[in-house]
């Protein structure tokens, strides 16, 4: 792989930026603004993990954290298998996120980097495979999984959509911009197979696109609840998203407990935007291959 | 592994090995795509025949699959009659551009000033604005419909406050007669709640999906422009914003094909009813509701497939004038 | 080893067989009841085995609808709430558990009038029976009474004196009710002709724009434009906090408010409260679940699965549990005698409320469910919302309503 090499910290000081110092005051202002704004709703969840449901609901609501924590706690592990559940979120989104790198890079760096017949019409096919409502397919969708033989498994939920279009649409758009054709040129003169231009050139210089797929796959696969409240039927099996909604009853929810769960959930999340982030931010840093 | 007649290094099978090659070479863009295309015939293909089929009919779900009755394009009839359905696609259109421009304009240049300016702060920060994508509908439900309170909402303690305070009074205080608003209650004031909401919880995905864009830029480029003398601003327009094409068409497309589908953040403000005047109620909810809740199937896969079609229209305007610069393939 | 391993197996698969495994489908707060009283089914049933399979409110009764739509995957025994009660009676989904080997018309006089028609078709099939109910009441604050010296009967007298006592209230300060769409909710549901529905006449009519419509509208546009009504959505922060605060003096409600309040909504507020008769002593039903036999269910679990639906709904002990438990007022008067009944209630002021919801509960008359009360239901109360909100006029929203209901019922 041909990077750019690091330059001194200070070399890189990148076009005289933003000039002066009032600019700068400016932009910090901004940006700090909108990290407040954004930061308050996800604090507010850890504190409301805290609060019994009759203190949620209070106006002003608490901004502080109580001492309701422990309660919150066996009030949902009472009520569902909630280990069990992170544990089956995990899987079904690990085994998701795994696929769909695969899949949808391979997918994209075909639409990316060859011409063949029938591409344009067979591309826009995938974007418009997007645009249909998803709704309504849970009928059918629980159709063709009882036929396969798959209700309440965890391959019901990650299994169709492992080369889905959000992906090779993304990866189409970065494998496009971020490899040059040329590269590929002598990497046939090579002798290299397709596919093997696909695993050995491609995939590393597109790293920071795949971890940005990654981390979205996995976040999204985390909060989808549609498919698995369909086809999820044992408690056992339920996700997440799934297990914390049986709280809800008619009435009444213990939003305290419910919060709690939310709050211990995401830190799987943060966990993988954290990896993630990592590639991009040293993607960003190596710069990208020269053009 | 079984002895192969022929290994690669064998010169008399050389002829075949370069049509092996060959073939390879043509195949692969195919082999590689057809994972899709497989996955859809199982798994895409039978909903919207099924679908498309549906609209054709008059069915009560919870009577099972053999109660469907053919009644032709009546469903679609009454839907293009139906003031509700048109209601529910002006506000879906209004939501989508008054969130969804937004979201563009602000994270295009904050994903810039991230990679480029504050670059200590850069990894804090983008996580930060990434937190509302991954915040759980359920907390936002709650913080939203806190932050939108008529009587102790902050939103409305805010702008209270900008109409009182000498600093600001001038500028805001003509606010003063219309406080405190009724965000989530009157119909005028749903539709820039829900746009609000969206904004928040969908730009900072943005800044992430453009920071990743950014990271194909070349660095060198901008080295080249700073000894050209070029300033932060002229690099943005001439460098950033060309090379960042691809992104922004992949991230757009997106904005729309989502916001039309827009459904949990209205649902969740105006709690399912559609709030007052039906002024929050988009496509989306209405196909639900018409589907599952009034258990009028068939009319909810003909609203399905007008959407579609409307979804559709604005794909294609978009693809035809934006797609060129947008599809191109580095050289 | 290896012998003892086989009988083993042998043991377990006798077992299976005899064995009837059951699956009921619900939500909380049904969840919490029926772990409770589950032992009490396994001592009359030593044979069955019940999975609870518990999902979201919303989401129990969505997947419901997947599930009776596909054929498959529903609960032997599946709960239906009230407000979805009218979608599951149309012909096809659940059970008619008054033909053989059911007989449930066998239970009619069990129950209170109104519960048991609610899930009957128009021609008279029973498709699921009443587990709780909930009796419209009001609840008001003794303390805002005492302040303008009025007695609640004078308040409760007639919608007029209802009026009255919230400009009196005004005076003081403090609001009448939280939000004015309540009140008009409950008068819609009140004084419905004999045969006629909440919004459908006997022959399918819709009623939207019918005297008895505009009269609610009327009167609750009124509560809204003298400032009577806190105007704050219901089961927001705002409106729990008015209930804890006392800003407002009475809400119109089921009779399972009053649990709530106590122990979660407002404990700190004990022994402020009462509740009486609604306000022109309409008499209205504000809630309420059942349970049904879908028909996809097995044949050779139907019988252990009408047990248990049985033993849920007509069995006074575990009705009287539920209503210890789960504050889920039973369904049979019968219950009604039992001395927890006459308890004297402190978080109301030491008032008898239960013979009051009791009695209540009895009078209330049964009204016709008509598949389209969904429908019409929502677009009442976009109606009423615009009504109440933007100001809009009453006979033009009705009229439009009614126009909007007609067209659905194709």
């Amino acid at each position: 792989m041909q990077s750019t090499a690091v330059p001194p910290k200070e070399a890189r000081q990148t076009p005289a930026l933003l000039g002066g110092l009032i600019g700068k005051i400016l932009l910090y202002g901004l940006l700090f603004f909108l990290a407040l704004l954004t930061l308050f709703p996800f604090y507010w969840m850890f504190v409301l993990a805290t609060h019994a449901q009759g203190d949620i609901f209070s106006a002003p609501p608490p901004v502080w954290f109580g001492d309701y924590l422990m309660r919150n706690y066996d009030a949902l592990l009472a009520r569902v298998p909630f280990i069990r559940n992170i544990w089956n979120s995990v899987y079904i989104a690990l085994m998701a996120t795994v696929t769909t790198l695969f899949f949808a890079s391979l997918a994209g760096f075909g639409f990316a980097m060859y011409e063949f017949k029938f591409k344009k019409q067979l591309f826009a096919f995938v974007v418009a495979s997007l645009m249909i409502p998803p709704l309504l397919g849970i009928i059918p969708y629980y159709l063709i999984i009882q036929a396969l033989g798959w209700l309440d498994t965890p391959r019901a939920v990650w299994f169709p959509g492992m080369a889905g279009a959000f992906g090779i649409f993304l990866m189409r758009q970065y494998i496009a911009s971020a490899v040059p054709k040329d590269l590929m040129d002598a990497a046939r003169i090579d002798g290299a197979s397709e596919f093997r231009i696909y695993w050995n050139i491609v995939l590393p210089i597109v790293k920071p696109g795949l971890a940005t797929l990654g981390m979205l796959t996995f976040i999204g696969q985390w909060n989808n609840f549609l498919g698995p409240l369909i086809v999820l039927s044992s408690r056992e099996n339920h996700t997440v998203p799934l297990a914390l909604r049986t709280l809800q009853g008619l009435i009444q929810t213990d939003w305290g407990a419910v919060l709690f769960g939310t709050a211990l959930a995401v830190v799987p999340l943060m966990i993988i935007f954290v990896l993630a982030s990592k590639q991009v931010i040293e993607g960003l840093t190596a710069g990208a291959v020269k053009g | 592994m079984q002895q192969r007649p022929g290994t690669p290094n064998d010169r008399a099978h050389q002829p075949l090995s370069t049509r092996i090659d060959r073939w390879q070479r043509r195949a692969a863009p195919y082999l590689f795509i057809s994972p899709f295309f497989i996955l859809f015939a199982i798994f895409g293909l039978f909903p919207i025949l099924f679908s498309a089929y549906l609209s054709l009919q008059v069915w009560n779900p919870v009577q099972g699959l053999g109660t469907m009755r053919f009644v032709g394009l009546e469903n679609y009839v009454f839907l293009l009659d139906d003031p509700w359905f048109w209601r529910s696609m002006s506000n879906t259109i209004w939501i989508a551009i008054a969130s969804g421009l937004p979201q563009h304009l602000v994270a295009i240049p904050l994903a810039f000033a991230l990679v480029m300016g504050v670059r200590s702060l850069r990894h804090p920060l983008t996580a930060i604005y990434f937190m509302p994508y991954i915040t759980s509908a359920v907390a936002v439900a709650l913080v939203f419909s806190t932050i939108f309170g008529t009587q102790f909402g902050v939103l409305n303690q805010v702008m209270a406050y900008l109409a009182q305070a000498s600093w600001s009074a001038w500028l805001f205080g003509g606010l003063a007669d219309t406080l405190p608003i009724n965000w989530l209650g009157r119909a005028a004031y749903i539709k820039p709640a829900i746009s609000i909401l969206v904004f928040w919880q969908f730009f900072g995905f943005n800044v992430v999906l453009y920071t990743a864009g950014l990271a194909t830029i070349p660095r060198t480029y901008y080295e080249a422009a700073q000894i050209d003398g070029a300033s932060t601003r002229q690099s943005f327009w001439h460098i950033t914003l060309p090379l960042l094409r691809p992104m922004i068409f992949f991230a757009v497309t997106f904005t729309i094909i989502g916001n039309l589908q827009l459904f949990d953040q209205p649902f969740i403000l105006t709690g399912g009813t559609g709030g007052t005047a039906q002024s929050g109620m988009t496509a989306a909810m209405y196909l639900y509701r018409t589907g599952f809740e009034w258990l009028e199937m068939g009319t909810a896969a003909a609203i399905s497939w007008l959407l579609f079609l409307v979804i559709g229209t604005l794909t294609v305007i978009h693809f035809y004038f934006f797609g060129r610069s947008g599809l191109e393939t580095r050289e | 080893m290896k012998k003892f391993l086989v009988l083993a197996l042998a043991l377990t698969v006798g077992l299976a067989f005899s064995q009837t495994r059951l699956t009921i489908g619900v939500f909380e707060p049904l969840h919490e009841h029926i772990q409770l009283v589950l032992p009490q089914f396994y001592e009359m049933y030593p044979d069955v085995e019940v999975e609870i399979r518990t999902l979201g409110y919303e989401d129990h009764h969505n997947v419901l609808v997947t599930n009776l739509a596909t054929g498959s995957g529903a609960a032997d025994v599946v709960a239906v709430e009230i407000g979805y009660i009218a979608r599951f009676v149309a012909e096809g989904g659940l059970r008619d558990l008054s033909a053989e080997p059911f007989n449930a018309d066998q239970y009619e006089d069990l129950f209170v009038e109104y519960a048991w028609a609610q899930a009957q078709t128009p021609d008279g099939r029973q498709v699921a029976i009443p587990t709780d109910i909930a009796p419209g009441v009001m609840y008001y604050r003794r303390d805002h009474l005492e302040a303008t010296g009025w007695t609640i009967d004078q308040v409760t007298e007639s919608l007029e004196s209802y009026l009255q006592f919230g400009r009196e209230l005004q005076e003081q300060g403090v609001f009448l009710t939280v939000n004015a769409g309540s009140v008009a909710d409950g008068l819609i549901r009140s004084e419905i002709p004999e045969g006629d529905g909440i919004f459908f006449a006997a022959d399918g009519t819709p009623l939207l724009n019918s005297p008895r419509f505009v009269q609610a509208a009327t009167v609750a546009q009124q509560i809204r434009q003298e400032g009577l009504d806190a105007d704050i959505g219901a089961w927001s922060n705002e409106w729990f906090e008015a209930f804890r605060q006392g800003t407002t003096a009475t809400e119109l409600s089921g009779a399972w408010l009053g649990g709530h309040l106590q122990t979660w909504m407002a404990p700190e507020t004990s022994g402020l409260w009462g509740t009486s008769e609604m306000p022109g002593n309409i008499l209205v039903s504000w809630g309420g679940s059942f349970y049904g036999i879908p028909t996809q269910t097995p044949a050779d679990k139907v019988d252990a699965a009408w047990n248990l639906v049985q033993f849920l709904t007509t069995n006074p002990e575990v009705q009287l549990e539920a209503f210890r438990s789960i504050n889920a007022f039973p369904a049979m008067p019968e219950t009604y005698d039992d001395p927890m009944f006459e308890e004297e209630i402190e978080f109301l002021g030491g008032q008898q409320a239960r013979i009051l919801f009791a009695d209540i509960a009895e009078r209330i008359p049964g009204v016709l469910t008509h598949p389209g009360d969904i429908i019409a239901n929502e677009i009442w109360q976009s109606a009423i919302g615009e009504i109440l909100a933007e100001g809009r006029d009453v006979q033009s929203a009705l009229d439009e309503a009614q126009m909007l209901v007609q067209r659905r019922i194709r």
